[in-house]
């Protein structure tokens, strides 16, 4: 019996082969499930109503609920073949990681999972780009929707090296000059640089009118703190280092962990960024479902 | 804080284990990749206080455990508030059984002394190998020893034949138990506490001592004992003692029949009793048939008819059966000698004769002399070469001494303390420097019988008593003492014959025979000290106060003694109440190490 690879292990699937087969694999499975695409843009067809960000066009308001209650609602669209998605992969040195053996580095897994995305876009006829970035810009690959794009997405993944600090903002605000036409920013990081630079960034996105989707990834041994009785943890971008006993402070550092999760949710929230937190053993099927 | 087994006390050096994990878990810890270390840090940065406080209370926690487990293993003992059972604190404690003769009465049919052997035997086992236990019985002798060994001494304590001063005995006991340095300090007095026995003066009790006497007996017991037997020429004065229930009024004060025998056993001599009535607290004489006894030493005894104490219803005596001496004095024996003697031929005590010779230094004759220094300084020289003819190895020093003194004379009680205020010191010449006439060359028959100033003042060569002054009150006031009569019956009698006089001494009744080569020379006879024949119990009071102070004594009946000993060191095993405090810090700490993560 065939099984869909979008369900799957991410690890197993992977184990299948590159980059390519895998999202192939991956969309192919996940779009016999969803037969629609979970992007929505601002075409002609008219799908729900949302309130108001600042930064919304006040052409797409629908004044007729203004009028009735007060309120200041948006009307969004279906799109249909003209939509810009720019997708961001965070090639830093700590998406190089992996809790265990058993699973994918979180760069591997984020290659992958762009890697789907852009074939999804792809096939809708979205025009999709890359870029890749650590400390700085490392691939840009304009949003094109001509024939061979998808592979020179998959190449430019595969292309970038493992980085080694992060300074997301940075390279945030180069692409905003990048993407001078509004459009759809998915970023793939962990997310392991100063928020608030990170957020200003990403609310200068937002503010330009892009549609903002963050996939937070994080190994699930981020997430549960383990380890020997006793241990020196090292920061592999920052070299900093800290010895603690794991299990004195798993309880501690789980609460840290849901603490800057939620963190990041609110604030994604309050500036109509959709935040996605995503552990690298959950299957890329329902990391993509997370979309619809 | 004391323990039972103390060398568990070295397992606290297991208490600095946690610690030294602490430090040794320190050490090299592995390093590891972690890129979430942002939030690690924060979380640490939360709990850092948290953490701090945890492992501080694990380290007392499991350090505490530690202490607590060796502790109990060592199983302290813990001061106990009330009476009862449970262990002591070590405690050097003086048993003192007074098994004197009087213990010997019987109350109730059963001894006294049965009593107080009970009590002590509890008191002994009761000692742990952590206390110093010394027995002391009626010889005074304190006792070491093992728990065992002490056990065996008190159950094979009878009744002895010595008093024993409960004042001095307690004094000693206290002082030794004050000299220990163990936390309790007892002395435990089982005796029948005759007033008798606590002779006057007051123990000294160190602080921190306690004195624990077992009260007496309710009741006082009467009895009857016989004190003393003088023997004199053909008659024995008996003296009775009697005290009790009844006091002089009762029954101890009804003249009681006393029976005298002599020669008891003998059947060489024969045996000859006489039978009188005698009244506790008086003596009686009880003519002797002395024309049936032939002369030598005599043993007899004078007996009671039975009462509670046995221990002095029979007391034995020694009686020496001889003819009067016969004497002559020389002119040159003074005035006052010739006074005596002729006291004494007119009491029978001397008869005329030349067997013993009163002389003043001049020409010595008779088989025994009794030399007095002569008058005339002058002759002092001629009479030490008779001396020396006659084999004497003592003689007149030269130049009489004025140096005044009394007399000390062990021997003879009557002249001790008589004042002598001139003399010639006596002096030993070279041993078989004079010839062998009627003296005896063998000095071991000399006796320095009196001394004035520790210098000879009567002693006695062979047949020869050398006196050191003349019988006259220009050198002693002897002649005008009342000892003086007797002095000279006894140089004639007794001393010049080189026999001593009868003494006495406490212990068994018998009598003991001095020996010199073939010749009897005295005799002691032996008895139960005559208070002990007095059972009067003393009360409380005096108790309290001669045995230290009401501060430090305290008398007890049975019951409350029982409880009382040890009770100001007595303790309990702490390690029960040390084990539950381990399962109760061994639950904390899993409880800490557990839910604080």
């Amino acid at each position: 019996m065939a099984q869909r690879l979008d369900l799957l292990d991410p690890a197993e699937v992977a184990r299948l082969g590159g980059i390519e087969i895998v999202a192939e694999g991956v969309v192919e499975g996940f779009l016999s499930g969803v037969h629609r695409s979970p992007f929505r843009g601002f075409s002609v067809e008219f799908t729900e109503h949302r309130a108001y960000q600042p930064g919304d066009e006040l052409r797409y308001l629908d004044w007729r609920i203004l009028a009735r209650s007060d309120r200041l609602f948006v009307k969004q669209f279906e799109e249909e073949t003209n939509l810009r998605a720019m997708i961001l992969v965070d090639a830093s040195r700590s998406m190089a990681w992996r809790g265990s053996p058993e699973r994918l580095t979180k760069r591997a897994y984020a290659d992958r999972l762009a890697a789907a995305l852009a074939l999804i876009l792809l096939r809708q006829r979205d025009a999709t780009g890359l870029v890749t970035f650590d400390e700085q810009v490392r691939q840009v690959i304009p949003p094109r929707v001509k024939a061979g794009q998808w592979t020179r997405v998959v190449r430019g993944l595969i292309a970038t090296p493992d980085g080694s600090g992060t300074a997301a903002h940075a390279a945030l605000q180069r692409l905003t000059a990048l993407l001078a036409r509004r459009g759809m920013v998915i970023l793939l990081s962990d997310l392991l640089f100063d928020r608030d630079l990170a957020l200003a960034a990403l609310r200068y996105l937002r503010h330009r009118g892009h549609q903002v989707i963050v996939f937070h990834l994080m190994d699930p041994a981020e997430v549960e703190l383990g380890g020997p009785p006793e241990v020196r943890f090292r920061d592999p971008e920052s070299s900093v280092t800290v010895v603690v006993r794991p299990r004195e402070l798993a309880r501690a550092y789980a609460d840290t962990v849901r603490r800057e999760i939620a963190a990041w949710r609110k604030a994604c929230r309050r500036h109509g960024i959709a935040y996605h937190h995503v552990q690298t053993d959950l299957p890329f099927g329902m990391a993509l479902r997370l979309l619809t | 804080m004391t323990f039972i087994n103390p060398l568990a006390l070295l397992g606290l050096v297991a208490a600095a284990i946690p610690a030294l994990l602490h430090l040794l878990q320190r050490r090299v810890p592995p390093e590891l990749e972690f890129p979430a270390v942002r939030y690690l840090s924060a979380a640490e940065r939360e709990s850092a206080r948290r953490l701090k406080l945890r492992h501080l209370l694990l380290l007392i926690l499991r350090t505490a455990l530690i202490i607590v487990i060796v502790l109990a293993a060592a199983r302290p003992l813990v001061r106990m508030g009330g009476a009862g059972g449970g262990a002591h604190e070590p405690t050097a404690v003086v048993v003192i059984l007074d098994n004197s003769p009087s213990s010997g009465v019987v109350v109730d049919g059963r001894l006294v002394l049965d009593r107080l052997r009970v009590i002590a035997r509890t008191t002994i086992s009761r000692t742990t190998s952590a206390d110093r236990v010394w027995l002391m019985l009626c010889d005074g002798v304190l006792r070491r020893g093992t728990r065992e060994a002490l056990l065996a001494s008190v159950d094979s304590a009878t009744t002895g034949w010595q008093r024993l001063d409960l004042v001095q005995a307690v004094d000693r006991a206290a002082r030794l138990v004050d000299a220990q340095p163990l936390p309790g300090r007892e002395v435990h007095v089982l005796s029948d506490l005759q007033r008798s026995a606590l002779a006057e003066g007051r123990a000294v009790v160190p602080a921190g001592v306690r004195v624990l006497s077992l009260a007496a007996l309710d009741r006082a017991v009467a009895n009857r004992g016989i004190a003393e037997v003088r023997v004199t020429e053909g008659a024995a004065v008996i003296e009775l003692k009697g005290a009790g229930a009844g006091s002089a009024s009762g029954d101890a004060a009804q003249p009681v029949p006393v029976t005298i025998r002599v020669g008891a056993g003998r059947r060489d001599r024969g045996e000859i009793s006489a039978r009188g009535l005698a009244t506790p607290g008086s003596a009686v004489t009880i003519e002797i048939p002395v024309q049936n006894l032939s002369p030598g030493w005599w043993v007899g005894e004078a007996l009671l008819e039975p009462d509670e104490l046995r221990a002095d219803d029979r007391r034995p005596f020694a009686w020496r059966v001889a003819p009067a001496a016969r004497v002559t004095a020389t002119a040159g024996a003074g005035g006052f000698v010739a006074a005596a003697l002729a006291v004494l031929r007119e009491g029978s005590r001397v008869r005329d004769g030349s067997d013993v010779t009163f002389t003043g230094g001049e020409a010595l004759a008779g088989e025994l002399s009794i030399v007095q220094p002569p008058a005339d300084p002058a002759l002092v020289g001629q009479a030490n070469r008779a001396l020396g003819a006659r084999g004497v190895s003592w003689q007149w020093g030269g130049g009489a001494t004025s140096t005044p003194g009394p007399i000390s004379a062990p021997t003879l009680n009557g002249i001790a303390g008589v004042q002598v205020i001139r003399r010639y010191r006596l002096e030993r010449t070279s041993p078989g420097s004079g010839g062998s006439g009627g003296g005896s060359s063998d000095q071991s028959a000399d006796d320095v019988l009196a001394t004035v100033n520790d210098e000879p003042w009567l002693v006695r060569a062979g047949s020869t008593v050398l006196l050191g002054s003349r019988m006259d009150t220009a050198w002693t006031v002897l002649p005008a003492t009342p000892a003086f009569v007797p002095f000279i019956d006894a140089l004639a009698n007794r001393i010049v014959r080189g026999e001593a006089d009868v003494t006495t001494a406490e212990g068994a009744p018998r009598v003991e025979f001095r020996r010199r080569g073939t010749d009897t020379t005295g005799a002691t006879v032996f008895g139960p000290d005559p208070r002990e024949s007095d059972l009067t119990p003393a009360p409380k009071s005096l108790v309290e106060t001669a045995l230290g102070g009401e501060d430090r004594v305290e008398v007890l009946g049975d019951a409350e003694f029982a409880s009382e000993r040890f009770s100001g060191t007595r303790r309990t095993d702490g390690s029960g109440f040390l084990l539950v405090l381990a399962l109760l810090l061994a639950a904390s700490e899993l409880g800490v190490a557990t839910r604080t993560r």
